[in-house]
This record gives structure tokens, C-alpha cells and sequence, in this order.
């Protein structure tokens, strides 16, 4: 296996600085989050999962598309694209896996989601496996494992003295020449999927459910706040909002931005006209599970859930991903 | 004492179900994870699911929001029981002047409260604050009021924020603020935000847009915080909810210490509207 020290791998992330933004999990106020950060030294080494997914960086929670200038019948618009590499460090694979759900809506479709394919393309994925699965984790029953290097383009391992590392793709090929390698006998330790096994019910299981029960025994605590869609590393729903920023001299300075969207708001489904086809708490957490479970492995391939486990340990109301998938594999 | 409890609250559910006194029981039931979670009980055979513990952290008032349109047309809307420690109690009181609830149509079962923990055994901050032990307003009230450690100064880390320059004190907020994901689960979670829409969720951003940046984070956690004054009845569900774990309640606590100074107002402790509410009459009022 190639081997790396700690300050081997500090020196090469503190050069890759020059060219890439650095975007790795750090400590902010007791919670774990994906930062870009100015130097190695902020860099948190030693976390369980982060609080957040990493979707933050290739699908912002706010993203201006364009600006545009008006003047009197003048209209002037620019797109707007940021030009740096960025590399996130330290990625869980889940949140990796995350990112190849997105892409089959936002690049395996036409058309191309041209903002989402920018990131992508401008973003190289350095992952470190975890040593093992935390507290509502359950990656290995959605088709990914701790680690998992399947979405990554490098994967690092934590061993004795070092890192264990491992280029996936050739960008991570690219991406690793200046870091210092060392050949060392023996193969890196595999994480212990120790989780337990989660059911996964095929799309055709869930379709005869629509109107089963589990759907109110669930949803009527659901609280239609949207922390679930906005910790989970699949949830891609966005909103497009236009919004003038200023008129400075005659000119109104105008920003098309793209925002996240969750559908387990009560305004998600408000048409014009004011009809809402999902007006209730239960209609809007059954979408959210279909979307996940039938929906988009239907229409898109892959499931929409990395079983992050981060919905689990973030609902105020215990609304557990992991029982529902269990209950509707088990329905009679 | 829980088993005495859950038992007594399981015999009332009954009773007001073979009585077809209600047609919802909003209570908690056993969750692996959570130790408790909110259950709505439809049906006398399902009243064994109720439980209480003391992982019963949860306001259930706020669900009463759900409940409070007919699910069919023509119909009266449904009568519905709450289960509710003192702090949710005083919501009821809340929502009753503010005209949201129908007294008639609430059955409000109130139980004695020693203070919730959380899943991992730690007692809630707002629990260890707190000196109401027995709940505001009630149709049956259960359990004895326990003996607990007096509360400390209610307000001692809102005074060390206040004692910040304000210069250094918007750059604590700020900072605080930066960490919120814009999920509204504190505005969700809330039995006083109840707004059809949200004044922070216009489809014309007219006081903020949709963006998740900074600005609108101050704007909006600033707002809802005005508009929570003396209506705020310190459940502090909006902390607890929170996912990035923003100190809210000092907001919160602040603007109950100048309502109750100025106007010697706490919300919910009757049916009592906030002094900062008013109706508009014919004459003199201002618009």
C-alpha cells in the first residue's frame, strides 16, 4: 500500500493551497462542518460524521446564476461561474456516494445542469474512510460501506503513523503528485461494517403502499421543517428566485439566484392560484421517502438515500428513515 | 411514578374515547432513539401506545395547529386532547386569547413535571431553569407536584452576552447566526409561529428573499424573535430543534425580561393577550 504521514499530507494540502480552495471538516462551534479553510492546521483529523453533507460546495445552498443590469429598456446580463479548483479533504464516502446520486439527475440527463457540471468538474474528491459506522449510519445497506472509494477520486485510510492512500480516477492521480508517498507491505484495514442490515424494498413494493397507513402514523409528527432534506447528501430540489440587489444611478442591479428547496415545506407544491396537491404533513413525508425508495431510482437510477444516518440523528420528532424502510418492506 | 403517569394518562384517553369526548389523543409514545416522541391516538384499542417518561421533551400544543380546520367539509373540526407538561401549558393559554383554539374543543390533560432529560440523560437547560412545576391550565391534571432543586439566576448567560460592547455583541450573533442552515425548524417547532405564510417566506421577499446567506439569517432569526415577544412561553423547542445548535432562547429570554419588566407580562400564564398585541379599534388606535 502507499503510506503517508500526517505531516507529509499537511505539507501537500498546505501547497495545494496555491491553486485549489480547501474544503475540509472542521471544528465551527462544536459542530463538524465542511470549511473552506486557509491552512492544514484548521483541519479536524479525528471526527465521526460531520453534521452537514459536503453538497454545500457543488450545489450551493445559494448560488447566483446570473446578474443583470437594467437601464431604462437596456438589459445587460452576465453569467456568473467561479474559476478556482477546489478539493474537498477528508469527504466520508457516503457524502461522496451522495454526490453520484445528484449527478444522475444533474449530469446523466439532458440537459446537463451546466452550474451543477462547473462544480463537478472543478472539484476533486479526497476521501477518508471511516473506521467504522456512527450512530444512524446505515451505508452498507444502501450500496456503499465506510470505505468506500467507489465516488472518490483518492481514498486515504487512517493507519499506524499515517494514511494509508489510494488514487481512484485520474484526476486523484493528478491531484496527489506532489504529496510524498511510501510503498509499505501489507494491505490498508478495511473499515468494520458493523451496522445493522436495513431493509431496501424495490420500487414495485412501494407502489401498492401509496395510501397505507405507515404514511399518517409517520408524517402527523413530521414538524414540515426541512432539516432532513437539508443534512441529506441525495436532496437536490432547488427554487430559482430572481432578486434586485440594489438601484444605484439609475440602474437596478438584478441576481438570479437558485436556492435549496425541500419538500417536506408546506409551500413546495403551492401552484399558482394557491393549490397545494400536497397539503398535508403525512402527504409531504411520504413524497420525501417515495422520492428516495421509487421515484428516483425509477426515473434516475441510483436510490436517493447514501444511508448517511443524518436525518436519523437530526429529526426533532424521531422520524426514522431506517423503520420506515423497514416497515414497508415488511408490509404484507 | 412514570408508570403511575402513563398508566393514568392511558385510563383518561380512554375514558374520553368510550365517552366520545375527543376524537384525537396528541400524547407521546415509546421511541428507541428519542426515549419518547409525539403519537396521535385515534382510537381506544391504540390508547397502550401512550407512555410517559422523562424524555417527554416535546410541545405538543404546536400540533394543535393541525387540528384546527374540519377534515371535512361541513364538518366541525375535530376535538382534540393534549398532553402537556407546564411549559406547553402555558401555549394553551397562548393560543386560547390569541383566538387560534376553541377552549371546548381542547381537552387539555396536564401532568406534573420534574424537568425532561434528553436522550443521553442530560436534564434541558430550560428544565434546570425552570420553577413551574405544575401546569397553567387543565382539564385533568396528573401526578403530584415534585420536589426539585430551586432553579439558579434565570438569566445569568444572558448576561454575559449583554455585558459585550454592542459592536462585539452583533459579531457573536453573527457568528451565531452563520452557522443556521435556514431549515425553520425552530419556526416549525414553535406553537406561536403560526402565520399562513411567514413574513420571511414571501414569494416577493419583500422583508428577505430565498437566499440562505448571512443576511437573511439575521433578518430573519431577529424577526421572529420581535415576534415572539410576550408570546413566547419558554418551552425552548426552538433550541432544541435546532440543528446547528444556535443559542436562541437568549433572544428569547431577553425579550421576556423587558416584556415583564415594562408591562409585567409573561406569556401564558394566563389567557392573556401579549401587551405588545393590540386590536384596532374605532377610535385613537394606531395603525
Amino acid at each position: 500500500m502507499k503510506f503517508t504521514t500526517l505531516d507529509q499530507l499537511k505539507a501537500w494540502l498546505n501547497s495545494l493551497t496555491a491553486e485549489y480552495d480547501l474544503v475540509t471538516p472542521r471544528d465551527v462551534d462544536g459542530k463538524v462542518l465542511y470549511r473552506q479553510v486557509a491552512s492544514a492546521d484548521e483541519i479536524l483529523f479525528d471526527y465521526e460524521r460531520p453534521d452537514l453533507s459536503a453538497k454545500d460546495y457543488f450545489f450551493p445552498a445559494t448560488e447566483v446564476l446570473l446578474r443583470a443590469e437594467q437601464q431604462g429598456s437596456q438589459v445587460t446580463q452576465e453569467e456568473v461561474l467561479p474559476d478556482r479548483k477546489q478539493v474537498i479533504f477528508g469527504m466520508r464516502p457516503c457524502d461522496a456516494h451522495g454526490a453520484a446520486a445528484i449527478d444522475a439527475l444533474f449530469l446523466e440527463q439532458d440537459p446537463v445542469d451546466a452550474y451543477y457540471r462547473h462544480h463537478r468538474e472543478r472539484t476533486t474528491l479526497v476521501g477518508l474512510a471511516c473506521p467504522q459506522m456512527w450512530e444512524g449510519c446505515f451505508c452498507t445497506s444502501v450500496g456503499g460501506a465506510p470505505d468506500d472509494a467507489t465516488h472518490l477520486d483518492v481514498l486515504l485510510r487512517e493507519v499506524e503513523g499515517g494514511y494509508a492512500i489510494e488514487a481512484v480516477t485520474e484526476k486523484g492521480e493528478t491531484i496527489l503528485k506532489g504529496l510524498t508517498l511510501e510503498e509499505r507491505g501489507g494491505e490498508a484495514p478495511e473499515s468494520a461494517p458493523d451496522a445493522e442490515e436495513i431493509l431496501v424494498a424495490a420500487p414495485e413494493k412501494w407502489r401498492p403502499l401509496f395510501e397505507d397507513k405507515i404514511w399518517m402514523r409517520h408524517g402527523e409528527r413530521c414538524l414540515s421543517c426541512r432539516i432532513c432534506t437539508y443534512v441529506c447528501p441525495a436532496c437536490r430540489c432547488f427554487d430559482v428566485v430572481d432578486r434586485v440587489t440594489g438601484v444605484r444611478e439609475g440602474v437596478t442591479h438584478i441576481e438570479r439566484i437558485r436556492v435549496w428547496d425541500a419538500c417536506t415545506s408546506p409551500n413546495y407544491r403551492r401552484a399558482a392560484g394557491g393549490h397545494n396537491s400536497r397539503p398535508t404533513k403525512p402527504a409531504r413525508l411520504r413524497n420525501r421517502f417515495y422520492c428516495k425508495f421509487c421515484y428516483y431510482p425509477e426515473d434516475f437510477g441510483p436510490l436517493g438515500c447514501v444511508g448517511c444516518g443524518r436525518c436519523v440523528v437530526s429529526c426533532p420528532v424521531d422520524i426514522d428513515i431506517r423503520e420506515v424502510m423497514q416497515e414497508v418492506a415488511k408490509a404484507e | 411514578m412514570n408508570e403511575s403517569i402513563t398508566a393514568e394518562i392511558r385510563d383518561k384517553a380512554r375514558e374520553l374515547f368510550e365517552n366520545e369526548q375527543v376524537d384525537c389523543v396528541i400524547g407521546y409514545e415509546a421511541s428507541a432513539r428519542d426515549g419518547a416522541r409525539p403519537v396521535f391516538i385515534y382510537d381506544a384499542a391504540d390508547v397502550d401506545r401512550l407512555v410517559w417518561n422523562e424524555h417527554c421533551i416535546h410541545n405538543l400544543v404546536t400540533y394543535l395547529h393541525d387540528k384546527k380546520k374540519s377534515q371535512k367539509r361541513g364538518e366541525d373540526p375535530p376535538r382534540v386532547a393534549v398532553v402537556v407538561k407546564p411549559c406547553d401549558s402555558r401555549a394553551v393559554n397562548v393560543l386560547l386569547a390569541e383566538q387560534q383554539i376553541a377552549r371546548e374543543r381542547v381537552y387539555v390533560i396536564g401532568v406534573a413535571c420534574e424537568g425532561m432529560k434528553e436522550a443521553e440523560g442530560e436534564s434541558q437547560e430550560r428544565c434546570v431553569r425552570c420553577a413551574d412545576r405544575m401546569p397553567v391550565i387543565y382539564d385533568v391534571l396528573i401526578g403530584n407536584p415534585p420536589i426539585v432543586d430551586p432553579p439558579p439566576e434565570v438569566y445569568a448567560d444572558l448576561a454575559a452576552v449583554e455585558a459585550l460592547p454592542p459592536t462585539e455583541r452583533l459579531a457573536f450573533w453573527l457568528h451565531q447566526f452563520d452557522r443556521c442552515i435556514r431549515c425553520y425548524a425552530c419556526r416549525q417547532v414553535c406553537p406561536g409561529c403560526y402565520c399562513t405564510t411567514c413574513m420571511f417566506e414571501r414569494d416577493d421577499g419583500l422583508w428577505i428573499d430565498a437566499g440562505i446567506e448571512l443576511g437573511q439569517k439575521h433578518m430573519f432569526h431577529l424577526g421572529r424573535a420581535l415576534h415572539l415577544a410576550g408570546r413566547c412561553v419558554e418551552c425552548n423547542e426552538c433550541e432544541r430543534v435546532c440543528p446547528m445548535e444556535l443559542p436562541l432562547s437568549l433572544l428569547n429570554r431577553m425579550l421576556t425580561r423587558e416584556v415583564e419588566e415594562l408591562f409585567e407580562h409573561r406569556a401564558g400564564r394566563e389567557e392573556k393577550l401579549s401587551p405588545l398585541l393590540f386590536e384596532l379599534g374605532e377610535e385613537g388606535s394606531p395603525l
